[in-house]
């Protein structure tokens, strides 16, 4: 199978149909996308089964294939691809979470006027994100990370009328632009020593100890802060609540499952690199990783909107992910993503689901849906409790690797805050699923005509809902043989050598109870009437405070904006124009005139004068000569 | 074919007679000549690009070399000579004139007052733009480098707009005549320059080829280099010499903000390239951390001003000051990828900031503002315009796939190369800013609700939707396909002397 490239190819070739014949396609070319993506979910079993088959041979690229796109002296950049474990694990989840997403969408963007650009959009996104994964050199993905970038920039601005949606895209766009900042420096002085942008030939250079360890330091940490904009970590994390503006199918595909898992990605991508740096890269990743999951986790307790919780659970799994690989954990972060793609999406598009029937997305609107939409509410539990880390779900096992990893660190602060994480999830998760689906409804007329969607949309949810529930296991070896594979997920998964998944009963348990004791608070506080919930509120007012303002890190970087950023971008304007142009250009102009003035009085017409001053220059002509030859 | 290039100049030049054989009255038969004329320019500068020979060595294309002075007066061998030719640099500057004069005669359609003056002035000008790019003598380099600045003037000062911006006013008379002033200076350096280049040269001749034959000494290129640099940097927008460059483009009808902008800028770049470091390698080098310097500082300044613009024109304006800056950044790299990217730069600039007045002034056109401010939600209304500013915008910001990408991480990695670390990381940090002037303007003009006032808004016209859709051609293109962009520029490059 050496025909890799067709995956990312179709879908961009079913972008560029859309794009220009789009409006003359019948249904405007729905077809064409859902069938692009469908057939690159379908290339990825041959090339699946090809990389099964050759797994003993080191170098083995897939199939990949390279052409070249720019060449001048060292500065290469190859249209190169390549697949190995991490690609075909971020490539499953890509290509089939992107299907889903899609089919999904038929019904949900049914009837919208900008249907057909949604997508050739889709499209784009499930081609640069493809490329993304495929990529064997820095550069590609590089262009590949911007091209999602952009996607999700236009579809999270989709409905760009709204003033908010505007302002979130472009917010989106920017927060994350300032981590590319240090990824595209740190590609490039990775690039300056090894004289290549190639992956593997990175790794080999870094091995032969090209790089000085401060110098490959410096490298990580600027290709860190990419990921940190990508993944939404602290302090980027802003752009991504905001980005559910966008419409509900496009956060659970872009905003949960896949562009911002793009940073886990590249973290774990390079990981040699960061562990051959000096240890305080990993420590950083491990850091900001916590940071960003406790605040995720608090923000998660207070916000209303349905979607904005989601994506603060999103914000915690990220946060999550980033602790494993700052634990040097690949195969717990990948087998997190891999869990976290599939019920994430199934979360988010369930809560599309409901906004679908109800026309609400906040959770004061909302209440009492279960007896209207079970299967809405069935398969939404079973995302939250995946979410929450309850056994048997994929969730589960992925977070409990993760617990185990952190805890073989020997890293205590670490661990109890990931322990007292757990419990916050399974509290704002329990408070999401309580404040929905259970009690009485708070909006009869948003309730009236509130129904499980149809099949269109409900199928994929089934779906994503079954491997949510087994999803999980193929953590385990004898699991993943029966499917082919040689041992489970972390045999599979892994750089250097084979990295196991491990099972200890006592973490296991110890999670579970927390979880459980996480559900249990949970519906104490906000069940019902959710007495419980406000009497907290009320006595905890400055911590509630802080929580639904987001800890005023927004306000705080809108008053960076407003008075450094803006206010510099004034002063700079008045200064150019003030300084550099009325005095200094102005000025100097105005002083010529002012000589030209000036000397006109020395053109008085009257002979004498000119006798008188020529008589003077010979006089001073003399002297200087004098003085001269002598 | 060495007519071609012989024609590119005279094509211009013959057209602007014919334009005054036909009576004024016949404005329409004017602006049929003007696009028939402009047509023909760009499908010969296409041909000049496309026909261009891949041979090695920094051989020189369309050779043609009509004698006009020798061997009188100071003048020896060849004294001074049309000497015509292209070389990978002058190829791709040739195909953006053509590109852009075409773009421009669309936008012109417009343009009623003494239409036939104003296109008489506007060819002149191109005639001395492909002038300049196409000389292989420096007598005619600079003859044509001011043949195309000074129907500047004119154009300004009869067919521009005066704005009041409350705070302080810039009359179209103020910018004309600022903007050919300061240019104007700027020649004065030149000239000085050309006088001792070829005093110290000592071959009697104009020549280039000759004169870059020969040897000058290391302390009189020190002395002269900065004459090129300023000289040849205030038409380019070198920080601080830029401040003709925004009031100017305020002033300036569309079309000539769009050529102003996308071609006469480069012509700045091109001369210091071509004079500057082509004749005193040493010198340059010696001058590189100034140039790097002050190019980084207006890539920053240009984009941070930007950020403070209401006005449109003004925020292109600036993001031009701040583009330039990435072609002087590439150019005091000192190697073949920096020198590269800035060339290329040169062309995406050139086609993006066309396209983003072009697009300025369809708006203003319709609505006589140009405070981004008093738009929101334009998307409604223009659909089309708003996804042509939208990939202007995107390769200003330098997203893959679009022109201004593929320049700007040539230049970006030639400057990390060449050991300015600070300075690259200081430009990857101005096209981040870069992102942010651009999406905050489509967010509060075109992005949003729609603001009712203008509700008789219409898209744009067909005319000016091609000249779009030809500028975002070669936007594309070049960020698809840039091979044979880099495959020019590059053979000529890896020949200059002093670029390692």
């Amino acid at each position: 199978m050496g025909e890799v490239w067709l995956i990312p190819a179709i879908p961009a070739a079913a972008f560029v149909a859309l794009l220009l014949f789009g409006k003359y396609l019948p249904r405007r070319g729905d077809w064409l996308a859902i069938g692009a993506i469908a057939a690159s979910f379908v290339i990825f079993f041959p090339v699946l089964i090809d990389l099964l088959d050759n797994l003993d041979q080191p170098d083995f690229t897939g199939g990949g294939r390279a052409w070249e796109w720019v060449s001048l002296d060292a500065f290469n950049i190859q249209l190169g691809f390549h697949v190995d474990q991490l690609t075909i694990v971020m490539l499953a989840v890509v290509s089939f979470v992107a299907l889903m997403v899609q089919v999904y969408s038929v019904a949900y963007m049914r009837g919208d006027p900008r249907y057909g650009w949604y997508f050739a959009m889709m499209s784009f996104f499930a081609a640069a994100m493809l490329t993304l994964v495929l990529a064997d050199n820095l550069l590609l993905l590089y262009v590949a990370w911007e091209g999602v970038g952009f996607g999700s920039y236009i579809l999270i601005g989709f409905w760009h009328e709204r003033r908010s949606a505007a302002e979130a895209a472009k917010k989106a766009f920017i927060t994350t632009r300032i981590g590319d900042v240090g990824l595209l420096i740190g590609i490039i002085l990775l690039w300056r020593e090894a004289g290549t942008f190639d992956i593997s030939e990175i790794f080999e250079f870094a091995e032969g100890g090209g790089y000085s360890a401060e110098y490959l330091t410096l490298a990580v940490l600027l290709l860190f802060a990419g990921a940190v904009g990508k993944s939404a970590q602290f302090p980027l994390h802003v752009w991504l609540p905001d980005a559910m503006e966008g419409p509900t199918p496009v956060s659970a595909l872009i905003h949960a499952a896949t562009m911002v898992v793009a940073g886990i990605y590249l973290v774990a991508r390079m990981l040699p690199l960061f562990e051959l740096a000096d240890p305080v890269a990993l420590s950083v990743v491990t850091a900001i990783g916590l940071t960003t999951v406790m605040m995720s986790v608090t923000m998660g307790l207070t916000a209303t909107d349905i979607k904005r919780v989601i994506a603060y659970s999103t914000l915690n799994s990220l946060g999550l992910m980033m602790v494993a690989l700052g634990s040097g954990s690949v195969t717990a972060a990948m087998l997190y993503l891999f869990a976290h793609a599939f019920f994430k999406a199934l979360l988010f598009l369930s809560a599309g689901s409901i906004i679908h029937a109800t026309e609400r997305q906040d959770l004061t609107e909302l209440g009492g849906l279960s007896s209207k939409m079970p299967v809405t509410s069935v398969v939404f539990g079973i995302g939250a409790l995946s979410m929450a880390g309850i056994f048997p779900l994929a969730g589960f096992w992925a977070k409990d690797e993760i617990l185990n990893v952190s805890g073989d660190n020997q890293n205590w602060v670490v661990y109890v805050f990931m322990m007292l994480s757990v419990f916050i999830t399974a509290l704002y998760m329990t408070r999401l699923f309580v404040r929905t689906f259970t009690g009485r409804p708070r909006n009869h007329h948003a309730q009236e005509h509130a129904h499980d969607a149809e099949p269109m949309m409900t199928v994929p949810l089934l779906l994503l809902a079954a491997l949510t529930l087994v999803g999980g296991f193929v953590a385990f070896g004898s699991v993943g043989e029966a499917l082919g594979f040689p041992g489970g997920f972390g045999e599979f998964v892994f750089l250097e050598e084979a990295e196991a998944f491990h099972f200890p009963w006592d973490v296991a348990i110890l999670s579970t109870l927390i979880a459980i004791g996480g559900i249990a608070a949970g519906v104490y506080f906000w069940s019902g009437e959710a007495a419980p919930a406000r009497r907290a509120a009320q006595s905890l007012r400055p911590v509630y405070r802080t929580l639904a303002n987001n800890y005023y890190l927004d306000d705080a970087y809108q008053w960076v904006i407003n008075h450094v950023v803006l206010a510099g971008g004034a002063v700079i304007g008045w200064f150019d124009r003030n300084v550099v142009n009325d005095t200094a250009v102005d000025g100097s102009a105005g002083l010529g005139v002012f000589a030209g003035f000036g000397m006109k009085f020395l053109e008085t017409g009257k002979l004498p004068n000119y006798a008188l001053a020529i008589s003077l220059g010979v006089i001073v002509i003399s002297i200087v000569f004098l003085v001269v030859s002598v | 074919m060495e007519w071609v290039l012989f024609a590119l100049i005279a094509l211009p030049l013959g057209t602007t007679l014919v334009f005054m054989l036909i009576p004024s009255r016949y404005s329409q038969l004017v602006r049929y000549t003007a696009l028939a004329a402009a047509a023909a320019m760009f499908l010969m500068s296409l041909l000049v690009f496309i026909r261009y020979e891949f041979e090695g060595g920094s051989g020189l294309r369309f050779d043609l070399q009509l004698d006009w002075l020798e061997n009188i007066a100071f003048l020896g061998e060849n004294g001074i000579t049309l000497h015509l030719a292209v070389d990978g640099i002058a190829a791709p500057m040739v195909l953006l004139t053509g590109i852009v004069i075409l773009a421009g005669v669309f936008i012109s359609w417009n343009i009623d007052y003494r239409n036939k003056d104003y296109f008489i002035l506007l060819f002149a000008l191109v005639a001395g733009v492909f002038g300049v790019f196409v000389s292989q003598d420096l007598f005619f380099l600079f003859f044509f480098y001011e043949v195309a600045v000074l129907p500047m003037y004119l154009l300004i000062a009869v067919w521009g707009a005066s704005s009041n911006f409350g705070t302080f006013v810039r009359t179209k008379e103020y910018g004309a005549m600022k903007l050919v002033l300061y240019l104007v200076a700027g020649s004065v350096l030149i000239f000085i320059a050309i006088f001792a280049t070829f005093t110290e040269a000592g071959q009697g001749t104009f020549d280039l080829p000759v004169l870059g034959e020969a040897t000058y000494g290391e302390t009189f290129q020190k002395t002269f280099f900065p004459f090129y640099m300023i000289g040849f940097g205030i038409l380019a927008g070198l920080w601080p010499f830029h401040t003709w460059s925004p009031d100017g483009h305020v002033a300036a009808p569309t079309a000539v903000s769009m050529l102003h902008a996308g071609v006469l800028m480069k012509l700045g770049a091109f001369g210091i390239l071509r004079v500057g470091i082509g004749l005193f390698p040493e010198g340059a080098q010696f001058w590189s951390p100034v140039l790097m310097t002050l190019g980084v500082t207006g890539a920053l300044y240009g984009a941070v001003s930007a950020l403070g613009q209401k006005d449109l024109k003004y925020m292109v304006g600036y993001s031009s000051v701040s583009h330039m800056g990435f072609v002087m950044m590439g150019l005091a790299s000192m190697n073949s990828i920096g020198v590269t990217g800035a060339v290329l730069q040169m062309f995406a600039h050139g086609v993006m900031t066309a396209l983003m007045f072009a697009n300025v002034g369809a708006v203003y056109d319709q609505t006589h503002t140009r405070d981004m401010t008093a738009f929101g939600g334009l998307a409604n209304k223009m659909p089309r315009h708003t996804a042509f500013w939208t990939i202007a915008g995107l390769s200003s910001l330098g997203l893959p796939g679009l022109a201004g990408f593929i320049a700007e991480i040539h230049i970006f990695v030639g400057t990390f190369q060449a050991g300015y670390y600070w300075a690259g990381a200081l430009g990857i940090l101005a096209a981040a800013i870069t992102a942010t002037y651009i999406l905050r303007m489509l967010a509060s003009a075109y992005f949003g609700p729609f603001n009712e006032r203008w509700a008789s808004l219409k898209e744009m016209r067909f005319r000016e939707q091609s000249a779009s859709v030809l500028l975002i051609f070669f936007i594309v293109f070049m960020g698809m396909w840039p091979k044979p962009f880099i495959d020019r520029i590059s053979e000529t490059v890896n020949n200059l002397p002093g670029i390692g």
